[in-house]
Formats: C-alpha cells, structure tokens, sequence
C-alpha cells in the first residue's frame, strides 16, 4: 500500500468534526436534553478513611424536587467496579471509606441544584480511621489493610541479562533518587453522563468518554442485565488524556441504575472538584535508578526500584505498573537491566490512566540518569544519548527485537541538525545580564510502546458502508477525544475509496454498531483501529472496482478509484474513460455487490514471560528525542522556554496537521507536570481541587514547540504509521528538568520544578521534605 | 422577573429567577449550549460570552445583568455577521452558516481538538479583534489568558487569531477599495471611516461589570 501516490494520507486536514465544534452545535453529554430529565449528584465521604455506621437519607428525600434517594442496598448487582479482576471499587460505599471522595448516596433531583443540596442533607455516620498517607506507611508490617489482600496493588519485575555482572565491570556508575507529584486531566469538559430508560426493556448511556464497551460491560454487571440490553453511544468528548474511563463507568452506572428505578433520563454531571478529587489522578511516584557504563560511554547495566502510590483503587494501577516497568531501561540498548516496580493502595484519590501511562514518570528519572552519566564522563548528553541509542536488530528491555520503525537515532540526528541550524540562544550554564539569567539546554528521549501489548489483545472493529450516491458512512469502536482520531479514520477511508474528505462521514461510537474494540489508549487508536477501518474499506473498495470493471469493461486491476469517480488506468485524465462513483455505487447495488464491511483488526498477540517480563509486548514503539533552551532569573526563579524542538519517530503522519496538534499539546502538558502542577494533599484531603490553585497552564505558559517528524514505516499500521498521542509529554517532561539542571547546576530530582522551588534552590536554602511518595 | 436583552442580534424576552445564572438560562431556558460551563467558578473561560462586546464569564452573571444589554454567543457568531454581510448573500437559511473568519481560521490552522473550550476562546478573540484589529502576540495572550485549553497547547490558537486578523484585515482593504472605487475619488475619506465600524462599535461598548481578570495574576502566587 504505500507505493501509491497518496491524495488524502499525508496531508494536513482540518478536523472531520470540526465545523460543529466552532459553531456550538455539537452536542456534548451535558448538552443533551432530554423529556421529563432528572439529576443524580452523590454525596462523598469527605474525609479519606473510616467505618460507615450509617447512611440516612430521610431529611434530604423531604427535600423539594428530590425523586429518590439511592445507596449500596439500590444496586441491582454486585457494586463493583474497577479494570481488572477481582474488581475493588464499589459504586456506592457500605463497608469503608477509602478516599475523600468515596461515594455514599445517590440523589435524583429534578435540577442539578436540587440534587446537590439534597446530597449535602444526606446525613452519615462514620467512625473516622487514621488515614495511610504513604508508600512506606502503607507498606510499614502491622499497616491497616485498606484492602482485604494488604496494601501492595501489584509487584512485577523485569529481568534482562545479570545486573550485578553488569555492574561490576562498569567503570563510571551513577545513582539517585526522583519523585514525581499527582497530575490532574484537567480536561475541560467535566464528567458527564445521561442515562436514558427504553421501552424496550433497554438502557442508553451517553457518555463523555474514552471506553464505551468497558462503561457497557460494567453497566450491564451493576444492573444485572446482560450486556446486548445496554447501549452506550459516545457523546462528544471534551477531552480525556485517560481520564474518563474508570470515572466514567462508576457514574454510567449511577445514572443507568437511576434510571431504570425513577424511569427517566437521569444526567450526572460533575462539578469541577468533583472531577478533581473524585477520579483518577497521574500517580506519584519514587524511583530510585542506578546507571552504570564504561568510561567511553557504553551503558552496561540499568536497574530501577519504582513505587507507585496509586491511592484508594486499583483502577489502571497493575497495567500502569507494568508500563512503567518495561520502559524503565529507556529507548537504549543496556545489555543489563532489572526493574522492581510496586503499586500500593493509599487512603487518597486514586490514579489510573493518564497520557504516557507511568512512561513520563520513569522517562524523567531515566533521563535525568542520562545527564548525570554524561556529566561524569564529560561527554555531550545528546552524543552519549546517540552512542546507547537503540537501533534496528537489537534487543530492547524486554528482549524484543524489531528490524524495522526503530527511529530513534533518526530523531536525534533531525535534532541535532535542526539545532544547528539555529542561532545558539545563549552557551549553556552561561550567565547574562549581570549574571541575571541562567541559560541552559536539556535533552531527553524517550520511547513509548503502542498498543495494548502487555494489557491485553488488541483487537478493534470497523464498519465501512458505501450508499448509492457514492458517499461513506464510517463507524469505529475507538472513541475521539478531541485528538482527531475519526479525521484520520475519515483519511483512510477516503484514501482507500477514492473519494474526497467531504464524502466520508465517522459517526460516534454506538457500543450496538461495531465490535467491542477495547479500551482507546495506549496510543493505539491510529494504528489498530486504522488498520480495521483499512481492511472494511479494502472489501468496499472490491465491490466498487468489480463493478466499475463491468462498467469500463476492463481488467480489475485496470480501474482506480480516486477523486469520486473509477478512472480507466492510465487514461486518469481522460474524461470519457472514468464514470462518477455515485453511479459505480448505485450500479452496484442494483446488481447486489456487497457496499458495507464491518472488519475486525487483531495485533500480533504479546508473548512473554510474567516473571521477567522478557518477550514480545508492543507492536511497535514511538521513538522521540526532544530539546529544550531554557533561561532563568536568577532573582525570581521564573523560568522562558526558549525552543523546543520534539521529533518523534511516528511511522507516517497520516494527517501532519494532528500530529503537530498532538505534539504540542502532549509538550504543554509534560511541562505542566515538569513546572506547574502538584496536586496538594493535606490529610489525604486535596486542597487544591479547583483552577484558581492547580495551575494548569494557561496561554501565557504555552512552549515554542517545534515539531520534527520522523517516519520509519511501521509494518504493523495503516500506511506505516503508529500512534503519537502520548509519547510527547514524557520527552518534554524530561527535557525541561534536564535543562533546568544545565542552567542552574543544581539537579533537581523532584517534578513539579516550580519557580518558588528554582528560587529556593537559587538562594542556597534548603528544600523541603519529601511528602507524596517519600 | 421578565428579561428583554438583544440576543445575537435579535430582541429576546424571556422569563428568568432573579438568581439564575446567565450560563443556565442560555442552556437550559434557551437551549444555546454552545456556552460550556467548565468550572463554574469564573476560572476557566469555556463559558464566555460577549456582553456588549466585551467577554464576561456567564458562570459569574446573574441572569438579571442582562436587561437591555447586548449578548452574543457562539451560535450567533457566524449568524451575526453575515447578517451584517446579507448584501452578499452568505448566510442563508437552511444552509450551514457562512463561519466567521475566526471559526474558519481555529478550522483550518487545527486550532480545534476536543473543542470544549472553542466556543468561549472564540469569542474572547473576537472581542480582541474588535476593539484590535492588528493585535500582537502579547496583546493575543494578554486577551485569551482568561480562557484554558488542555488540548492544542494554544500555539495554533495564536496563529489562528492572527491569520483571522489578517484575512479579517485584508477582506476591509479589499471591501474598501471596492467602495472607493465605485464612489469615485470624492468620497474616499467617508468610506475609509466606515470601514472601521467594528471597532468603532466595540470601544463604545460599556464595561461588562465582572470583565474576566488575567489569570496570571494569580498564577505568581504559584
């Protein structure tokens, strides 16, 4: 497929969707109304760990506009949820309290208003514990079990080669500890769901968010129902980053229950706290790394211990230990690696999915090893990087090898080149202004698995139908969150079927419509749901040619569709050897040729072994190299991103345009977590569950980033290509911190780096202890 | 109590609590839900609209503010100015609507991803190139800083407002030139002057009573 001379993949498009999103008449879930509409809000514990004694919900049932009031006993099935079994968040607490947020009761309430004061009069009893802040209290002997099994979420380990023989004949070795702090989504749009009872016996959820047959299945468990009788359809979605998956089946749940016990439409809709303190956050993390290499530079040994403080739940935390574990030994080639990493339950909101999926995590505390090794033996950080780059027929930490798309050292040549070409912003750890600002430049790369891999099979379904008048309706079980996934099914369907952008419709995701096609994460929407929407085009296209080879009476192989009409090869310019599509489609229904395909793609299962974590787990990887030219004030600790060049190896850019936008925005958001975002806890209460005091970045933080496109064709997706979604945070999380380093001479190994803390540093005081992880 | 205010560019009475928030009652009184609400607290911008031109919050203002105000939301935007361009035909109804410079610009530089905080970020800069057709960089951030994205990162944002600037720049020499050319040499100086109504209209415009703080103010105390 990819000698053809390609008139959509390729090409910089505006969003499929995009003309409803400027005007306003895109219905997201919050805009949906519906007759008679009812409101559910619950009340939360408020406090993180306790014994509930009670629950009384009489005072707010006498509340005006209150329909019912609804608690664990309301639950038709088991009051679980979670992602993977055995399931341990319930929907609606009886037992315990295990977060601030835990919710205890439900209201339905005929205006949003109604419901939230009659939750607030919902009066309960709780005999109030001592709440396990901490990794170490959690993991102290005798610590309170906050789940039956203790307090670990899930241990792995990964083993690659003989570390201590490693070890022993490096001769430089480096060794530190770093923590990274709580990240919130902070999508714009909060959590929102409606819930609407059929008369058919039916449920239909609309719902903001990410995995509408994972919000099924768990709506079908709680109301004891089989799943065919539940119907999800994904509303627009104002944004997700993995974060509207667990919350959005815990208040799917709510809503359908709801429902189906008042029998009307029931919206949930969280406020902005609510979405802060009351679903998953980034986890925190403390990674301790040592890095040991020969005095030319050859790394030979790689080990990391990594705790994950994963809060209340489990929710994504065995998967994102896991994540975490196989990327731990970087994008290079360490003949010796081994890497502990533990998840542990904590009486605090709990974490689960959130864009890089732990990889931004162990990417920063990677990386910054990186520099420290390069500072000991004196050698350029980006030259050291390319000496241990990984490359094509080596083995990486688990083992795999590919002999293709691995283009890493690509990366950091484009890198390299493009800086070159700049104007240099100023020496590194230079000084100007009479010493007021601190210049300095940070490298980092990273690589980034695509695919379920580890998590799972990776299968995904698609629907292509072709109507008589030649235009194409599209369907996918991948959700688009606003990263422009259904433009580039659109691309891929318009490229496979010849006919222009404007003829191709992808509809929202109807769990009744398409195959169960699994979570959309791990940046694989692109590269295993494209490929399903490749194959159900490829039948269509079949028919349309069969037919059009009737119509020319030519060979099949003589006919191409392009531009919305089948051209008699080679003759493309000739007029009166090509027919519009409109009548190739209506001829071909006529005379019964099959115009809809409903395809199911499969990745190549992942093999490996569970102890060690050696084996074949990702399809493919994304490859990055980023750099970053920072200035300091010395006198405010404010910090300028001077440049940000980010290349990522990303196989093919079906539409460049997304690629930017995701490149970008995936930066920002890396630099929230590398500069501005902390989520602050005080007695396992967040303090800061609102945008006046989470800093997330506003337009005056926006990076300078320049995106740099490799592509090393990827043998497993749609025109080579594979999915760039998340990979852009970590590099520029780790590219910041290393800049900041080169600037000031102080290595910083504790993310946020903000400026009250660059200033601290600057001044020679002391920083201050350890808190989310330590 | 009955409220009568111009809404996108037509009398509207309607029937509003006297606490209900401006956000709510074009929601769900009104059924415009192209105005989001992100927090309802003021700090995220998403439920922006223009109160005499200048971007308020609707989370923040009592429906009441609005008698005898001027209000434009997302969906009036493409409507309201080719009503002012009816002589050209765009517009039209049944037809989707003829996009504003500013929506086809967000469009076509990718300014848009999830889309959440289009509509309110749209109009923040459309009061911008209203009352300044040429910002600059710093004027565009200064302008938008009220109004979160978690998405695009704002780069394409910046470049979508200036390329609106620019076509929008372009489109009133051209229309300028067109009328100077018809009206002959004598009335140049009167054309040149109506060629700039918008921002004329818009620095009359009075101030919106909660005008949106920059939230970089707070941002220092980090």
């Amino acid at each position: 497929m990819s000698a053809e001379n390609f008139r959509v993949i390729g090409r910089g498009v505006a969003r499929v969707d995009g003309v409803e999103l400027v005007t306003g008449r895109a219905k997201f879930a919050g805009d949906l109304r519906f007759p008679g509409m009812l409101y559910a809000a619950a009340r939360r514990a408020g406090i993180p760990a306790g014994k509930i004694r009670g629950i009384d919900g009489s005072a707010a049932l006498a509340l005006p506009g209150v329909r019912a009031v609804l608690t664990a006993g309301d639950i038709p099935g088991p009051n679980i949820i979670g992602i993977l079994p055995p399931f341990d968040q319930p929907l609606l607490a009886a037992g315990e309290v295990r977060y601030e947020g835990e919710s205890l009761a439900l209201v339905v309430a005929e205006s949003r208003e109604a419901a939230k004061r009659a939750a607030a009069a919902i009066r309960v009893d709780i005999d109030s514990w001592e709440p396990i802040l901490d990794v170490d209290e959690a993991l102290a002997d005798g610590c309170r079990k906050i789940h039956p099994d203790g307090n670990i979420t899930f241990s792995k380990r990964l083993v690659k080669g003989d570390v201590e023989k490693g070890f022993s004949e490096a001769e430089v070795v480096v060794e530190n500890t770093y923590y990274t702090s709580f990240q919130e989504h902070a999508y714009l749009e909060p959590e929102t769901v409606v819930a609407v009872p059929g008369g058919d016996g039916r449920v239909t959820v609309y719902a903001s968010c990410q995995s509408p047959f994972h919000i099924r299945g768990h709506i079908a468990a709680n109301l004891d129902l089989p799943a065919s009788r539940v119907k999800v359809i994904q509303a627009y979605t104002g944004g997700s980053f993995g974060g509207k998956d667990d919350v959005a089946a815990e208040i799917g749940c709510l809503a359908a229950v709801a429902a189906l016990r008042v029998q009307a439409a029931v919206m949930i809709v969280h406020d902005r706290g609510e979405s802060i303190f009351g679903s998953n956050l980034r986890h925190a993390a403390r990674i301790h790394y040592r890095t040991g290499s020969r005095k030319d530079g050859t790394i030979l040994a790689r080990e990391a211990r990594i705790y994950l403080d994963g809060g209340a739940y489990a929710s994504e935390s065995p998967f994102v230990t896991m994540k975490a574990l196989i990327h731990a030994g970087g994008p290079y080639h360490v003949p010796n690696v081994r890497v502990e990493c533990t998840a542990v339950y904590t009486n605090k909101t709990y974490c689960g999915a959130f864009r890089g999926f732990g990889v931004p995590q162990v990417t920063f505390a990677s990386e910054s090893q990186i520099d420290e090794l390069a500072a000991e033996l004196n050698m350029d950080p980006l030259e050291l990087r390319r000496k241990n780059a990984l490359r094509a027929g080596e083995a990486n930490a688990t083992g795999q090898v590919f002999d293709r798309s691995v283009g890493l050292v690509q990366t950091i040549d484009r890198v390299a080149e493009r800086r070159d070409q700049l104007p240099p912003a100023a020496a590194e750890g230079s000084s100007a202004n009479g010493g007021r600002w601190l210049y300095g430049r940070g490298c980092a790369c990273l690589l980034q698995g695509i695919s379920n891999g580890a998590e799972g099979i990776d299968v995904a379904g698609a629907s292509v139908q072709a109507s008589q008048d030649g235009s194409v309706l599209v369907g996918v079980g991948l959700t688009d969150m606003g990263q422009g996934s259904r433009t580039v099914f659109a691309q891929i369907a318009a490229e496979v079927l010849g006919v222009t952008m404007d003829r191709v419709t992808v509809r929202q995701v109807d769990t009744d419509s398409v195959h169960d096609s699994g979570p959309t994460v791990a940046s694989r929407s692109t590269t295993v749901g494209g490929m399903a929407v490749y194959k159900a085009a490829r039948e269509v296209r079949s028919s349309l040619v069969k037919m059009a080879s009737l119509m020319l009476k030519c060979d099949e192989e003589r006919v191409l569709l392009q531009d919305n009409f089948a051209v008699l090869a080679p003759r493309a310019d000739n007029p009166e050897a090509r027919i519009p599509l409109q009548e190739v489609a209506t001829a071909a229904y006529w005379t019964g040729f099959p115009l809809m395909n409903l395809a199911f793609s499969r990745a190549p299962d992942a093999r490996f072994d569970h102890e060690t974590h050696q084996g074949k787990i990702y399809i493919a990887y994304n490859f990055g190299t980023h750099l970053m030219d920072v200035r300091i004030d010395r006198l405010t600790g404010a910090v300028e991103v001077l440049r940000h060049l980010a290349a990522h190896d990303l196989g093919k850019a079906i539409n460049p345009l997304g690629v930017e936008g995701q490149v970008e925005g995936g930066a920002l958001m890396g630099f929230g977590m590398a500069h501005l975002e902390r989520i602050e806890h005080e007695g396992g209460c967040i303090q800061n569950a609102n945008f006046a005091d989470y800093a997330v970045p506003s337009i005056k933080d926006r990076l300078p980033t320049e995106t740099i496109i490799v592509e090393d064709p990827n043998p497993t997706g749609p025109y080579g290509a594979k999915g760039v979604g998340e990979p852009p945070v970590a590099g520029t999380a780790a590219a910041f911190a290393n800049a900041v380093a080169a600037a000031t001479g102080i290595r910083f190994t504790r993310l946020p780096i903000r400026r009250e803390d660059l200033l601290a540093a600057l001044q020679g005081r002391d920083r201050g202890p350890a808190e989310e992880t330590g | 109590m009955l409220l009568e205010f111009e809404l996108n560019g037509r009398q509207t009475r309607v029937e509003a609590e006297p606490t209900q928030r401006t956000l709510d009652l074009l929601r769900d009184v009104l059924g415009l839900t192209g105005t989001k609400e992100g927090c309802g607290r003021g700090e995220c911008g998403a439920c922006t609209i223009l109160l005499d031109g200048k971007p308020v919050n609707s989370c923040l203002l009592y429906a009441a503010k609005l008698q005898g105000r001027r209000v434009t939301t997302i969906e009036g935007l493409a409507a309201a100015d080719s009503a002012a361009d009816s002589a050209s035909g765009r517009g039209a109804e049944g037809n989707p609507p003829a996009l504003h410079p500013l929506q086809e610009a967000f469009l076509s530089e990718g300014a848009v991803q999830c889309g959440f905080c289009t509509p309110g970020m749209i109009l923040s800069a459309k009061s911008l190139l209203d009352q300044n057709p040429d910002p600059d960089v710093r004027e565009i951030e200064e302008a938008l800083s009220g109004n979160l994205c978690r998405c695009t990162g704002y780069g394409k944002i910046v470049k979508a407002v200036q390329k609106a600037a620019a076509a929008a720049q372009a489109a009133a020499a051209q229309a300028a030139a067109a009328q100077t050319a018809e009206l002959g040499p004598g009335r140049r100086a009167a054309s040149e002057k109506s060629g700039n109504g918008a921002a004329v209209r818009s620095t009359k415009a009075k101030s919106a009573g909660n005008a949106k703080s920059d939230r970089r103010q707070r941002g220092a105390s980090r």
